[in-house]
């Protein structure tokens, strides 16, 4: 599903955020980025849904190589990867359900199909009774589910999740781990950033741990160090 | 790629609705420096069809008074006969002059009706041997003083003068228009820029979930669009006015002799109505074009 072939990302042409990255995730793994900040977490996965462009090497994704993707094609990659991050990215003046449904209209799907597609994933991330409450009236953990809801309603192949859990409490975290690994479960490729050492370790999937952008440790149901 | 009209439809209205000021600068100034294009188009095409049916060897018309005696003519046409500096003369009585009036203003049944050749004064047309202007404004001067003269005409000479300062001042209303629509991109480059970066997260998100750029761009260019088309509206709306001021006030008005040649037909008009639309489609579309398309390359 996703390869990584000798990739090496620089910014501004000194700043050396992932070096020779050579890395292979299957379809329907469940995998976890860790590492200190710094480490190219972040980079990793910009790289995968083409927000970046690597330097050298390939980036295979569902069979393409995306590093050499014309512009006017990346549309069409993101519609099959969903993204989630820690600040959520919700639009203040829309209400759950239309936040939600926005992802839909941005890509020009049916009207149907969103009033049907809209309230299934509320209600499999546990907010249909939130639909038509505004972003600034949920809990952080009800925010970040809203946010994943909008990330999975197109259905993607992969799911990346940049620290997801980065601005909730433990337990909060925990809920959205469960969430995320029911995701999983449907066939969903997860890469999640993180450096919550708690979730890692109780959840015991893949881990690829990276140092100051180079891959040091990729280990199947590991820990976080 | 499904493009959902009420999407396009709310987006822009809401833009437009945030930034009233700005968003009234820029159609103002489309409408203004459109206007001045087509009122310059109208008066460029008036001073070419202006003119054209002049007969390049008359120079000089001496137009005699409608009271002028048979002797005073008669003084008037051995003057000339006389003068070493004529070439040519013809005589234009009564009769002859309503001819031509009848021929020149053909399309205007109802102004040749009211007009009998009683009311035309009678002229020479007269071609001076040199085409020197000093010459010739020479000749016409002592002309002028004779018993009888109306007035002297340097036909010619004289309409050259009248359609180079009228196109030299139609080149200035030109370049106005010019600079003003420089202008007028510029605000609605400002204008949607601002509205670009009013929905920054909405056009992240966008991004994100796979819109794609013509997706994100359109409700933009759009609005910018729709500037542009309301500002040529305005535009139109004032080139008909003009068109209308301009034939009530100088066409067949003696008084606005210097003018009253300068004149376009219908289709000119609606030539001028098409740029206007074209020009400020044009003005919208790049000034917007630009705002997003820098917008979504950072
Ligand atoms: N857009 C950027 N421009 C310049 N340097 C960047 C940019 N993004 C990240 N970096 C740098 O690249 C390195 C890796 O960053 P990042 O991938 O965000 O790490 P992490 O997510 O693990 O904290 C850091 O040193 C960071 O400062
Ligand atoms: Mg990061």
């Amino acid at each position: 599903m996703i390869k990584l072939d000798n990739v090496t990302k620089i910014y501004k042409g000194e700043m050396v955020a992932l070096r020779d990255a050579t890395v292979e995730i299957d379809k329907g793994e469940f995998v976890f980025l860790v590492g200190a900040s710094g480490s190219g977490k972040s980079t990793f996965l910009r790289l995968l849904n083409r927000e970046e462009k690597p330097e050298r090497g390939h980036i295979f994704v569902a069979g393409k190589d995306i590093a050499e993707l014309p512009g006017y094609k990346v549309p069409y990659l993101r519609r099959n990867i969903g993204s989630v991050f820690q600040d959520f990215k919700l639009l203040p003046t829309k209400t759950v359900s239309e936040n939600v449904a926005f992802a839909l209209e941005a890509i020009g799907r049916p009207r149907a199909h969103i009033k049907e597609a809209v309230p299934q994933i509320l209600e499999l991330v546990g907010l249909a009774q939130k639909a038509d409450n505004m972003p600034d009236e949920l809990s952080g953990g009800e925010q970040q589910r809203v946010s994943i809801a909008r990330a999975f309603v197109n259905r993607p192949l992969i799911l990346l999740a940049d620290e997801p859990t980065g601005n909730l409490d433990p337990a909060t975290s925990v809920g959205i781990m469960k969430l995320l690994d029911r995701i999983n479960r449907t066939g969903t490729t997860v890469v999640m950033a993180t450096h919550d050492r708690g979730i890692v370790d109780s959840m015991r999937r893949r881990v690829i741990e990276l140092d100051r952008g180079r891959i040091v440790r990729d280990q199947a149901r590991g820990v976080y160090e | 790629m499904a493009i959902r009209l009420d999407y396009i439809a709310k987006e822009t209205g809401s833009n437009l609705a945030r930034n009233f000021t700005l968003t009234f600068a820029s159609i103002l100034t489309v409408a203004v420096s459109l206007a001045l294009v087509a009122a310059s188009y109208l008066i460029g095409q008036g001073i070419n069809n202006s003119f054209l049916g002049l007969r390049s060897d008359v120079q000089l018309f001496v137009y005699m008074n409608p009271a002028a005696t048979q002797e005073q003519i008669d003084a008037v046409s051995r003057a000339l006969d006389d003068s070493p500096g004529v070439e040519n003369v013809d005589f234009f009585d009564k009769e002859r002059s309503y001819e031509e009036f009848q021929r020149l203003f053909e399309e205007q049944p109802d102004l040749v009706s009211t007009i009998t050749p009683e009311d035309l004064p009678q002229s020479f047309r007269i071609k001076p041997s040199s085409s020197d202007a000093e010459v010739v404004t020479a000749l016409g001067d002592t002309l002028e003083s004779k018993e009888g003269v109306l007035r002297v005409e340097y036909a010619a000479e004289f309409a050259r003068q009248v359609q180079r300062s009228v196109r030299t001042l139609n080149t200035w209303v030109l370049i106005v228009g010019g600079v003003l629509i420089g202008a007028s991109v510029l605000l609605i480059f400002n204008t949607i820029r601002t509205a670009v970066f009013a929905r920054r997260r909405e056009i992240e998100v966008m991004r994100l979930v796979g819109a794609s750029n013509g997706f994100i761009r359109l409700p933009f260019v759009a609005e910018g669009l729709f500037h542009g088309l309301l500002g040529a509206l305005l535009a139109a709306f004032a080139a008909w006015g003009f068109d209308a001021l301009w034939k009530r006030n100088f066409v067949n008005q003696v008084a606005f002799e210097l003018l009253n040649q300068i004149r376009w037909d219908p289709n000119q008009l609606w030539s001028a109505i098409g740029i206007i639309f074209a020009v400020g489609a044009l003005t919208g579309a790049i000034g917007s074009g630009v705002a997003v398309s820098r917008f979504l390359r950072a």
